[in-house]
């Protein structure tokens, strides 16, 4: 176990380094020049060879990772040449944000999908399922930003029970924290929460046919013994992985989410800076995302064999 | 609005595309009303600001967020006039123009408490001057020496007469910054702005909100009614349009045609517009070979050979009715550089739409078939509704226009190296009509995307710059119109205005020509329930960032 969490944190080094390279030339490959684009309306050729030199876009390209690098194992992913602030300040200004939009969207997802999905499987054929199944079906078919304004229009204008936009930290008051979050989270979660009821109530279907759960029934264990206890505990392993592979989906819902609702996480970082050409920024918010990609990845590996004992990691049988 | 119709909206898109423009009425510019004291006023951007330092901003937002906590030695007026604000008067010319002396008004604190005096503002004029990534080095370019003469005089001496340098101190070249601030934080002085105004910097989190309070130290404390105001980045308008709806923010910017169109079905919303000071307008390549500030040489396209063709192409095209189709008719139409509500401005006929005329000059010039013409254009949606209709009117002369969207950064990056045949670009506007005409027309000119090249557009511009009689400016900005007009390579097609929307509990806001919100005198009106406090400080690791954060500044 040891050794394989080892080689997984060498793996995840090496793809980290790879990611900074991508993204590094991936950035300066957009379109579009980034004195030009701090330069505003005004054309000043002093100034925009200033701008170049401040920031080092003079440089060669190597020069500029190299230099990048250096300063990033110590922490300073540099310095936002759009407003002048430290990324690594934007970064953790927006990562709260971001984490509690997440966690709370999964943790819908989670609760939704899969409790419809056994209540899907248990029911099968009867009126429950079909429910379910076209909830799931609109969840997966509805787009973000839609949903977004619809439930603002709904909720926030004609209804004012939530607010339409922005992040009030939970430690600044819990109320009002809740009341901004509850929209994004249904916007975000939902689309999950449809695929996690999907395949939940696949498995689950597997699961009550076998001849374990079977067994178990004949034993004379109580129904939700036999569907918690055992149907859906050998299910979950799929629903994991599920959860892992969404992982992407459930960062690129952010930013159209954050968008909607002018949440100031990752999201919307990333967007803005995307188009202020904020080099610095760009690739500080991708590879902090793509660390916590990484270790998210990591995680739900090590938790299969938490989940089910018989998987055995390192490349035991 | 019911939950049914609001679905409507969203499904429709918007629910008042039929509404007639006229509803928007005429210029509404302030709002009288008086207001109360406290509350939080929260402004919802169209894009984030930049960096908040006055030497180094570029951004219209950014100079709405100075607007408010950084005054200058000169202001504007709702009738594009220029006023005192933090000079005591208006600047004493002599030496045929080539001194300039300002007297500094007496009594005002920066909003770290210092002193602002006649040093402050040479210490802030030679920073905007001589900072190598200074924005404002060029309009401040022929300020050959800069001093305080006592405690509240500043001497300019100036290389040549300069008639614009007035115009350019009413914006963010005077504005002025605590040197204490500046010493401080040298570079950084943009996490820390400080300068005189009704309100002082609090915080900014990155990509949400820049925070300013009430600044007691401002020395008309006592007309600033606001504890607070908060802007905020709101990119899309619809979006920006629900914030103000739902209370979360009170006034919206830059709000587009259509949008304002859906406000007016609101009776909670009330509009501000005011009539701009630049244009948009199509930049047909010429000369511009090399890029710009370079020599102008011959560019080989259909455009660019013979002026008769452009003549044609700007004949073809129907100023009124891309107003009317693209923007609801809620734009002016345009065919000059200098706005006609500018000081200086004097009204252009525009000339109207000929396509047998267009036609002609075409045989004549012996083309055969359709011209080609390629116009790139941004990739925004009014961008690009714009290139159609140029497309459909051009076609009916005799061209065949291809469309290039363009992401707008990279727009602006072919177009300043001359890689466009045509481009539809615009600009803000200044003050000065010098500020409009002589980067884009003089042969040499900064921002010359045409590549225009004319004796005569070149000895009028430098006319404009040394003549110090405003009749007499006038006129000559006029002819350099003229002139510029008679070459088609920049075809003027309108100007936008500035609409604001503001939710109608709150008064004493102002927005004037230059684009600006000014909420100096802004609160929420007697009696209204400014129900509306803005969003509570962002507090993370028990810090707020701003002021306090010193320890975190690099």
């Amino acid at each position: 176990m040891t050794r394989y969490v080892l080689r997984r944190l060498g793996q995840s080094g090496l793809t980290l380094v790879l990611v900074s390279i991508v993204v590094f030339l991936g950035v300066r490959a957009m379109p579009g020049d980034t004195a030009r684009a701090l330069a505003g309306e005004e054309t000043n050729p002093e100034a925009l060879e200033a701008i170049r030199r401040q920031y080092g876009l003079d440089q060669n390209i190597a020069v500029q990772y190299a230099r990048y690098v250096e300063n990033a194992v110590t922490g300073d992913l540099g310095t936002s040449a759009r407003t002048g602030l430290p990324v690594v300040d934007g970064i953790f200004d927006a990562l709260p944000v971001t984490l509690e939009l997440a966690l709370l969207s999964l943790l819908l997802a989670v609760v939704v999908g899969i409790g419809a999905g056994v209540v899907a499987a248990v029911r099968r054929g009867r009126p429950a399922e079909w429910l379910a199944n076209t909830v799931a079906l609109l969840g997966l078919s509805v787009p973000n930003f839609w949903l977004g304004i619809v439930l603002i229009l709904g909720f926030a204008i004609a209804v004012p029970v939530f607010a339409a936009s922005g992040f009030v930290p939970f430690g600044t008051d819990p109320l009002e924290n809740l009341r901004r979050m509850v929209l994004p989270v249904i916007v975000l979660g939902s689309g999950l929460a449809a695929i996690v009821m999907r395949q939940t109530r696949a498995a689950m279907l597997e699961s009550l046919s076998a001849d374990y759960v079977r067994t178990a029934r004949a034993k004379g264990l109580a129904p939700h013994q036999v569907v918690g206890g055992h149907a859906l505990r050998n299910s979950l392993v799929t629903v994991v992985t599920v959860l892992g592979l969404q992982l992407g989906h459930l960062i690129s819902g952010a930013v159209v989410t954050e968008q909607i609702f002018v949440l100031p996480g990752f999201g919307k970082l990333m967007i803005d800076a995307v188009f202020t050409r904020d080099y610095a920024m760009v690739q500080g918010v991708v590879l902090f995302t793509a660390t916590g990609y990484i270790l998210v990845n990591l995680a739900v590996d090590l938790l299969y064999s938490v989940i089910d004992p018989r998987i055995r990691l390192g490349g035991a049988q | 609005m019911t939950l049914t119709a609001a679905l409507a909206l969203t499904v429709t898109g918007c629910a008042s595309l039929t509404t007639s423009a006229t509803e928007v009425g005429g210029v509404r510019m302030g709002d009288d009303r008086p207001v109360r004291d406290g509350g939080t006023l929260t402004v919802a951007f169209k894009s984030d600001p930049d960096k908040l330092d006055p030497s180094l901003g570029s951004t219209l937002v950014g100079r709405s967020v100075f607007a408010a906590m950084c005054q200058k030695l000169y202001d504007t007026d709702a009738k594009n006039r220029i006023k005192p604000q933090l000079a005591a008067g208006m600047p004493k010319v002599s030496d045929g123009g080539r001194k300039v002396v300002i007297e500094v008004r007496r009594g005002a604190r920066f909003s770290d408490g210092t002193r602002m005096d006649a040093e402050a503002v040479e210490t802030s004029l030679k920073r905007h001057r001589d900072l190598p990534e200074s924005a404002r080095s060029s309009e401040l370019e022929p300020v050959e020496s800069i001093e305080a003469v006592g405690d509240d005089k500043v001497e300019l001496r100036l290389k040549e007469p300069y008639e614009p340098l007035l115009g350019a101190l009413a914006d963010r070249s005077g504005m002025v910054m605590s040197p204490r601030a500046l010493k401080k934080y040298g570079k950084d002085f943009a996490t820390h702005p400080s300068c005189v105004g009704p309100f002082r910097f609090k915080q900014r989190v990155t990509g949400d909100r820049i925070v300013l309070e009430k600044d007691p130290n401002y020395y008309a404390a006592s007309r600033v009614h606001l504890n607070r105001v908060v802007y905020r980045t709101i990119i899309d308008g619809n979006v920006r349009l629900a914030n103000l709806r739902s209370g979360d923010s009170q006034i919206s910017d830059q709000t587009a045609p259509l949008e304002v169109q859906s406000a007016l079905t609101d009776d909670k919303l009330q509009l501000f517009n005011s009539p701009t000071l630049g244009y948009q307008g199509l930049t047909v390549n010429i000369g511009n070979t090399r890029g710009l500030g370079k020599k102008p040489g011959k560019k080989n396209s259909s455009l660019a050979r013979d002026k008769r063709i452009r003549q044609a192409f700007e004949l073809s095209l129907d100023r009124s009715l891309i107003n009317k189709i693209v923007f609801q008719g809620m734009y002016d139409t345009a065919c000059g550089p200098v706005a006609p509500s500018s000081e200086l401005g004097t009204k252009t006929k525009c000339p109207g739409r000929d396509l047998g005329k267009a036609r002609r000059l075409l045989r004549e010039t012996g083309a055969k078939g359709r011209v080609p013409v390629e116009l790139t254009i941004s990739n925004t949606v009014e961008d690009m509704r714009l290139g159609q209709v140029v497309q459909a009117m051009a076609k009916d002369a005799g061209f065949q226009v291809k469309l290039r969207p363009t992401e707008f950064t990279t727009l602006l990056e072919h177009a300043d190296k001359g890689d466009f045949e045509a481009v539809s670009v615009g600009w803000s506007g200044r003050l000065d009509p010098a500020g409009n005409i002589d980067a884009f027309a003089a042969t040499l000119g900064s921002e010359n995307r045409s590549g225009l090249s004319d004796k005569r557009i070149d000895s009028l511009i430098e006319d404009g710059r040394r003549t110090a009689d405003p009749d007499e400016r006038r006129d000559i900005y006029r002819d350099v119109t003229r002139a510029i007009n008679d070459q088609h390579a920049l075809i003027y097609l309108y100007r936008q205005r500035n609409y604001v929307v503001a939710t109608k509990d709150v008064g004493g806001l102002r927005v004037y020509g230059d684009g600006l919100i000014r909420v100096e005198n802004a609160g929420y009106v007697r009696g209204s329930s400014g129900s509306a406090l803005g969003l509570p400080p962002v507090e993370q690791g028990g810090e707020v960032r701003g002021d306090s954060t010193e320890a975190r500044s690099r």
